[in-house]
C-alpha cells in the first residue's frame, strides 16, 4: 500500500533509483566474492588433485604391476585415510577408468578386481540409481568401462528413457556389454532416432569390435524408418555382406522411396565390393 | 512566463519518466536474456561433457563441409592461415580460399607455397557474382582439400557467393581467413546438423573471442592473455557479454538473428535458395541469417538455427579508435540495412517469434538505442543551459545506468568463470574487472559515437567496408 502511495504521489523516482543502485552494487559485490571463492576453490581442488594423483599412481602401480592384493592395499596409510573422502574416491575411479582404457587382458582384469574389492563399484551403481541424468550417465560409463555385466539390464532400462544424452550413453554401454541384443528393442521403438544417435551407435559397434552381428537385420523390419536407416548404416559401415538377402527384401518392401534408394545404394556397394 | 516554466517542468518530468522507462526496459531485457543464457549454458556444458566428438572423425556419415575463406590483401599471413585451415580436426571437408581481387601478392604466395595449378571445375553458378579469373587446385596430394579461387574484387559477400557456387559439399562454413580456429571447431559446428528431429537445421554459429595479445603457435592458440591496451581489453569483456549472456538466450528462444561472419555454418541448399549473401549490405552475415529464416518461415518448412557457446574462433579486435570506429559504424549500417530490407517482418505474427520479438528487439535496442542516447544527451544539455536540470536526479540516473553496466559485466565474468575459465591468471581477471568499471565511461560513449557515424554514413549513402588494417597476432 505504501508503495502505491509513493507511486501516486510521484515521489517514487528517487527511492527507486537509490534502491536499484544499491541492488546493483550489492549484486556486483556478491558476484565478485563468488568469483574469488570459485577461483580459490579451484586452486585448492587442483592442489588436492595433484596430491591424490601421486598417491593413486603409486597404488595402481603396485596393484597392476606388483600384484599387490587388496588386503595389502587396505593397509596403506594414505589409502586407509582417504578412502572415505568422496573426492579421493572420484579421482581414484577416474584413474582406474583411464588405466582400464589403455590396458587389456591380465592388467585390465586386475583393475576390474580392484574396482570391485575396493567397493568403488557400489559408487557406480549408486550413480546409476540417481535421478539426475548426468550422474546416471557417469555411473553407466564407469560400469560399462569395467565390463560389469550385472549392470546390463539396468543400463538397457536407462537407454529407454527420454533424455537423449542418457540414451546414447546407455546404448553405447549396452552395446559394449551385450552386443547386438542391446539394440533389438529398437525394432519397436516409436520415436525418431536422429543421425547423431545413429552415428554413436555405429561407432560403439566399431569401437568395441562387436563380432556377432546376429539380429542387426531385424532393424530392417521396424515400422520406424529411422531404425531401418540405422540398420542400413550399420550393415554398410560394418560391411555385413551376409545381410544382403535382408537388404534385397527391404528394397522390395521399402516403406518409402528414400529408404528404397538407400537400400538399393547399399546393395550396390555390398555386391560390387 | 510562469506558463512556459510550468510546461517545461512538465516536459522535463515526462522526459525523465521516459528515460527511466526505456532504461528499465532495456535493463530488464538484458537480465532476462542473461538468465536464459546462463541456464542454457549450464545445460549445454552438462550435456557436452558426455559427448564424444571423435565419432565424427571416424564416421563416413559425418556431414561434408566446405570452408569458404574470402581473402583480400592478406599476403602477409595467408600462407600460415591456410595451413591452419587445412589442419583442422575433421575428415570430410574442403577449403575454398577466395582471393577477392587482392592488390598485394596473396595469389602469388598461394600458387607458390601450395603448388597450385589452374584447373577446370564444372561449375554451374546459382548466384551471379563478379568474374572468376581462375580456379586452382594443388598438385601436392597433401593439399588435396584446398581450392583457391581468383576473382575480380567484389567485396566479402561477393567472394562468399563465389564460394557458395563452387562448394561441393552439403554444408558451408564461412569464416574470416585470419581467424584462429579451435582444432575441434568443425566437429562441434557439424554436430547440430545431425540432431534435428523433423526440422532442418539451416545454420550453426559459434562464439568468437578476442585474441589480441594471445600467443599463437602453428596457427593454433596456445596461450590466452588479456590485452594491456584498454580498447581491445574492453572488447574482450564486450564479446563475453554478447556471446555468453545474449546469443545463447536468443538461441534458446529460437530467435537468433545473427551468426557472426567470422565463423558460421550454413545449409548450402537453403542458403542458395534464399539467394546467397546480399552484396547490397555491409551486414551480409546478419542479413543472410534473417533471409534464410524468412525463406523457411514463408515456405512453411520446419527449421532450426543452432548455436555453440564454446569459444571456437578467435579474432583480432581493433586496437585504435580509427579502425574501431570504422568497424562499429559498418556494423550499424549493416543493422540498419538488414532491418530495413526485412521491415515486413517487424511485429508481423506471420514470422512468429522472429517477427514479434527478435526484429523489434533489434530495432529498439540495437538500431535505435544510440540515437535515443544521443537525443537524451542533447536534451540534458538543453536543460543544463536553461537551468532546469535537477542535478540530484541527474546524478542518480547516471549512477543507476553506470552500476547496472558494471553489474552486467561482472555477471558475464561470473559466467565465464563458471563455464570456460579461459582467463585463469589472477592478473587477467583483475584487468577485466577494471575494464568493467571503465567500460561505461570510456568504451560505451565510443560505441555510441561510432554508431552515430554509422547513421550518418547510411544517410549519406556510404557503401563498402573501408580498409581494415590488422596488427597480426603474437607468434611463438
Amino acid at each position: 500500500m505504501k508503495l502505491w502511495e509513493l507511486y501516486k504521489s510521484g515521489t517514487w523516482v528517487e527511492p527507486f533509483l537509490m534502491l536499484s543502485i544499491g541492488l546493483f552494487i550489492i549484486t556486483s559485490i556478491i558476484l565478485y566474492v563468488l568469483i574469488i571463492s570459485s577461483r580459490s576453490r579451484n586452486i585448492r581442488r587442483n592442489r588436492r588433485l595433484t596430491d591424490y594423483n601421486k598417491i593413486i599412481e603409486n597404488l595402481m602401480f603396485s596393484v597392476v604391476f606388483q600384484d599387490m592384493p587388496f588386503s595389502e592395499v587396505k593397509k596403506d596409510e594414505n589409502f586407509h585415510r582417504l578412502m572415505n573422502n568422496t573426492f579421493f574416491r572420484e579421482v581414484l575411479i577416474d584413474s582406474i577408468m583411464n588405466l582400464h582404457k589403455n590396458y587389456e587382458g591380465n592388467y585390465a582384469e586386475k583393475l576390474e578386481r580392484f574396482y570391485k574389492d575396493s567397493g568403488l563399484i557400489k559408487d557406480s551403481f549408486k550413480k546409476l540409481r540417481s535421478l539426475r541424468w548426468e550422474v546416471k550417465c557417469k555411473g553407466i560409463t564407469e560400469l560399462s568401462e569395467i565390463n560389469c555385466a550385472d549392470a546390463f539390464d539396468r543400463i538397457i532400462k536407462a537407454s529407454q528413457g527420454g533424455n537423449k544424452i542418457l540414451k546414447i550413453t546407455a546404448v553405447n554401454a549396452a552395446i559394449k556389454l551385450g552386443g547386438t541384443k542391446s539394440i533389438i528393442y529398437l525394432i519397436k521403438y516409436s520415436y525418431p532416432i536422429d543421425d547423431w544417435t545413429q552415428i554413436n551407435i555405429i561407432n560403439a559397434f566399431k569401437k568395441h569390435d562387436i563380432g556377432d552381428t546376429k539380429g542387426v537385420e531385424l532393424l530392417l523390419e521396424s515400422q520406424n524408418t529411422t531404425v531401418i536407416a540405422l540398420g542400413l548404416k550399420l550393415i554398410k559401415e560394418l560391411k555385413l555382406t551376409q545381410k544382403i538377402p535382408y537388404v534385397t527384401k527391404l528394397v522390395a518392401n521399402a516403406p518409402n522411396t528414400l529408404i528404397k534408394y538407400e537400400a538399393q545404394n547399399l546393395l550396390q556397394i555390398l555386391t560390387v565390393k | 512566463m510562469t506558463f512556459v516554466t510550468t510546461e517545461l517542468s512538465l516536459f522535463f518530468e515526462e522526459y525523465l519518466f521516459l528515460i527511466i522507462g526505456y532504461a528499465v526496459l532495456i535493463m530488464s531485457s538484458y537480465l532476462i536474456l542473461a538468465h536464459l543464457s546462463t541456464r542454457e549454458l549450464r545445460e549445454y556444458l552438462k550435456k557436452n561433457s558426455f559427448v564424444d566428438y571423435d565419432v565424427l572423425l571416424t564416421s563416413e556419415f559425418a556431414p561434408s563441409l566446405s570452408l569458404i575463406a574470402p581473402a583480400y590483401n592478406e599476403g602477409f599471413t595467408i600462407e600460415e592461415n591456410v595451413k591452419s585451415l587445412l589442419s583442422l580436426n575433421y575428415n570430410n571437408y574442403q577449403v575454398i580460399v577466395v582471393n577477392d581481387g587482392s592488390k598485394d601478392n596473396s595469389m602469388e604466395i598461394l600458387i607458390k607455397k601450395y603448388d597450385l595449378l589452374l584447373t577446370e571445375l564444372d561449375i554451374h553458378p546459382k548466384i551471379e557474382t563478379k568474374k572468376v579469373r581462375g580456379i586452382y587446385a594443388s598438385r601436392n596430394a597433401a593439399f588435396k582439400k584446398l581450392i583457391v579461387v581468383d576473382k575480380e574484387n567484389g567485396g566479402k559477400a561477393d567472394a562468399l557467393n563465389v564460394g557458395l557456387n563452387i562448394a561441393q559439399n552439403q554444408y558451408v562454413v564461412c569464416i574470416d581467413v585470419d581467424c584462429i580456429l579451435d582444432k575441434d571447431a568443425l566437429l562441434k559446428l557439424a554436430k547440430p546438423f545431425l540432431e534435428s528431429h523433423g526440422k532442418r537445421i539451416i545454420a550453426t554459429g559459434g562464439v568468437v573471442r578476442i585474441a589480441n595479445q594471445c600467443v599463437i603457435k602453428n596457427g593454433r592458440l596456445v596461450e590466452v592473455n588479456i590485452p594491456d591496451k584498454m580498447l581491445p581489453r574492453i572488447q574482450v569483456l564486450e564479446y563475453l557479454r554478447a556471446f555468453l549472456l545474449g546469443r545463447m538466450a536468443w538461441s534458446r528462444l529460437d530467435g537468433l538473428l545473427l551468426i557472426s561472419g567470422a565463423f558460421g555454418a550454413f545449409d548450402k541448399e537453403i542458403a542458395l535458395l534464399a539467394g546467397g549473401y546480399s552484396t547490397k549490405t555491409v551486414g551480409e552475415d546478419m542479413e543472410l541469417v534473417v533471409r534464410m529464416r524468412r525463406y523457411m518461415l514463408e515456405s512453411k518448412i520446419p527449421y532450426g538455427v543452432s548455436y555453440i557457446p564454446d569459444p571456437l574462433c578467435w579474432t583480432e579486435a581493433p586496437e585504435d579508435f580509427k579502425i574501431f570506429k570504422k568497424q562499429r559504424s559498418r556494423w550499424m549500417r549493416g543493422t540498419i540495412e538488414t532491418l530495413s530490407l526485412h521491415r515486413k517482418m517487424f511485429l508481423n505474427p506471420k514470422y512468429k517469434l522472429l517477427g514479434m520479438i527478435s526484429v523489434p528487439y533489434w530495432t529498439l535496442f540495437e538500431f535505435l538505442a544510440p540515437g535515443i542516447e544521443f537525443i537524451g544527451l542533447v536534451i540534458t544539455f538543453v536543460f543544463i543551459v536553461m537551468g532546469l536540470l535537477n542535478w540530484h536526479f541527474f546524478v542518480l540516473l547516471v549512477l543507476f545506468v553506470y552500476f547496472f553496466a558494471v553489474m552486467f559485466s561482472v555477471i558475464a565474468l561470473y559466467n565465464e568463470e563458471r563455464s570456460y575459465h579461459k582467463y585463469p591468471k589472477q592478473t587477467d581477471f583483475f584487468k577485466l574487472l577494471i575494464a568493467a568499471f571503465i567500460e561505461p565511461i570510456y568504451f560505451h560513449p565510443l560505441t555510441v559515437y561510432a554508431a552515430l557515424v554509422g547513421y550518418k554514413e547510411k544517410i549519406m549513402g556510404t557503401k563498402g567496408w573501408g580498409e581494415m588494417t590488422r596488427k597480426g597476432f603474437t607468434k611463438k
